[in-house]
């Protein structure tokens, strides 16, 4: 009996220990920030070129976003693949509360997560840019279609082309539906993930975030149920793998049901024969393979032509 | 159950002693109607069920027992509930469909309120809109225990509620992403093979 009373104890104790083990060589960890945070005039065009020319200005200026528990690092790919280029400008934005520390994540919601994405857009908007387009991976998906349903572009400058690289609306994991009733006893999750990708994505994933990534999801699938109308002149393309454990891929279907342009036409979907989650990083990535690359290049040159046309 | 606007007045006082004195009369009365024939029974009625965090489907259920089914405490029935009836009626969620086939054991027999443990087995099929979807996974077997409680006065009405765990579900490669794991299901049912002594 007291062996059985022990054990219990054990399995409780386990269960609600709410602090993981977080060593320096964590991006959860606190002493590895995102390099956006040191140098921002690297990775938003808003720092960098603050007064634009009305050339310029003129230019179609990609807002790249990325999902929960990544970082800019997500979309630095498309700035090594954009290399070079003179015709298109790159924001990398770095979500609220990510590329910080556990803590930082930890007490983040997902209006602040998203409140990095508006920082960077108004910013855009005031100094004049005029050819504004949003690129969001997973959870900045979700964060985008959000901004569109609350009505946030109806007095602003409207973005030109809304870009989703594999949204997440439903997860793949379907007990991020229990998240309240077993967040709270599990304290945090684990993800299985890389010494390397330890230090640009957080390995924790603490359950106040995961509540947060529900209640955002849940917001997002309402609205799409309702319907979501694109602002004028705004298009929008989603690109989802086929295959995909973490946004499952009939979120897409979601979206090509939930959201209309303005005139009340169907918006693009693209599904992409992979099975990797935000399939256009391919960095960090084991047995990445010629299909995987030929995935990644088409997309981003769809990409560029779409915010040059 | 509370009626806030209700609390501590006249009209709350007398609802619950109308429900106290109903229940009471409907526990005590139990045993004195007639039953169907060769005491079948035979339930029909709603289904109404909801995933958690995703769509409400509701539908229609029929359970059927007899006393060679161990002293009518099994029940064998069929059930259909859909998104249709529920998030998908007048929005953009996505239709889907469920055929449940189940069996039904009532703990406690002679209780007003009775323990009650299920076994639903069938078919799950969603329509998503475009055929660029048919690669996704659309179909899926159900099976799914349910545990709950069933309220049975002596009328022929039968109010179940229960907790259900679908044991397959969507996961991104293989399953329909929308196939959620946890629901919760209410069905109101009537015997229609059973005669009330009024």
């Amino acid at each position: 009996m007291k062996a059985i009373i022990s054990l219990l104890v054990m399995i409780v104790g386990v269960a609600c220990s709410s602090e993981p083990t977080i060593t320096k060589d964590m991006l959860d960890g606190g002493t590895l920030f995102d390099p956006s945070i040191y140098k921002p005039e690297n990775y938003l065009v808003s720092k960098a070129i603050p007064t634009p020319t009305p050339e310029q200005a003129r230019k179609p200026v990609i807002i790249a976003c990325h999902g929960y528990t990544a970082t800019t690092f997500e979309w630095d790919e498309l700035r090594t693949w954009a290399a070079g280029r003179t015709d298109i400008l790159l924001s990398q934005v770095l979500l609220g509360g990510h590329g910080r520390s556990y803590d930082e994540f930890k007490k983040s919601t997902w209006r602040d997560w998203q409140s990095a994405i508006t920082d960077e857009y108004d910013r855009l908007e005031k100094s004049g840019y005029q050819n504004i387009n949003l690129l969001g991976s997973s959870t900045s998906g979700a964060l985008l279609m959000e901004l569109v349903a609350s009505g946030y572009f109806a007095n602003r400058t409207a973005p030109r082309n809304i870009l989703l690289v594999d949204p997440i609306v439903i997860p793949s994991d379907k007990t991020l539906s229990l998240v309240k009733v077993f967040g709270p006893m599990l304290g945090y999750v684990e993800t299985d993930q890389s010494a390397d990708e330890d230090k640009v994505y957080y390995r924790f994933r603490p359950q106040e975030t995961l509540q947060e990534l529900q209640n955002l999801l849940t917001t997002v699938r309402k609205d799409l149920e309702k319907g979501i109308k694109l602002p004028p002149n705004c298009t929008l393309k989603v690109y989802k793998s086929s295959k995909d454990s973490s946004a499952d891929p009939v979120s897409a279907v979601l979206i090509h049901k939930g959201i209309t342009t303005d005139q009340g036409k169907p918006i693009t979907v693209d599904l992409i024969d992979s099975d990797l989650h935000v399939y256009t990083r391919l960095n960090l990535r084991s047995n990445v393979t010629t299909k995987d690359r030929t995935n990644q290049t088409a997309t981003f040159t769809d990409i560029a032509a779409r915010v040059l046309r | 159950m509370r009626f806030p606007h209700l609390v501590k007045t006249g009209p709350y006082l007398l609802l619950r002693s109308f429900m106290f004195v109903w229940l009471t009369y409907s526990s005590c009365m139990g045993q004195n109607s007639p039953p169907g024939p060769n005491g079948a029974v035979l339930d029909v009625g709603i289904r109404l069920q909801k995933t958690i965090n995703l769509y409400a489907e509701n539908g229609i259920t029929v359970q059927y027992t007899n006393p060679k089914l161990v002293t009518q405490r099994l029940y064998v029935g069929l059930s259909y509930v859909t998104s249709r009836f529920g998030t998908a009626l007048g929005s953009n969620a996505i239709k889907q469909d469920n055929f449940l086939v189940h069996a039904a054991y009532y703990f406690r027999p002679n209780w007003l309120i009775r323990p009650m443990v299920k076994a639903n087995v069938g078919y799950f099929k969603a329509d998503y809109g475009d055929a660029m979807f048919n690669v996704l996974p659309r179909t899926s077997l159900l099976a799914s225990p349910e545990v709950g409680l069933c309220y049975c006065p002596n009328i022929p009405l039968k109010v179940n509620a229960s907790l259900g765990y679908n044991l397959l579900t969507g996961n991104g490669v293989t399953g329909p992403g929308t196939l959620y794991p946890v629901f919760v299901q209410t069905s109101i049912t009537w015997n229609i093979l059973k005669k009330t002594t009024n």
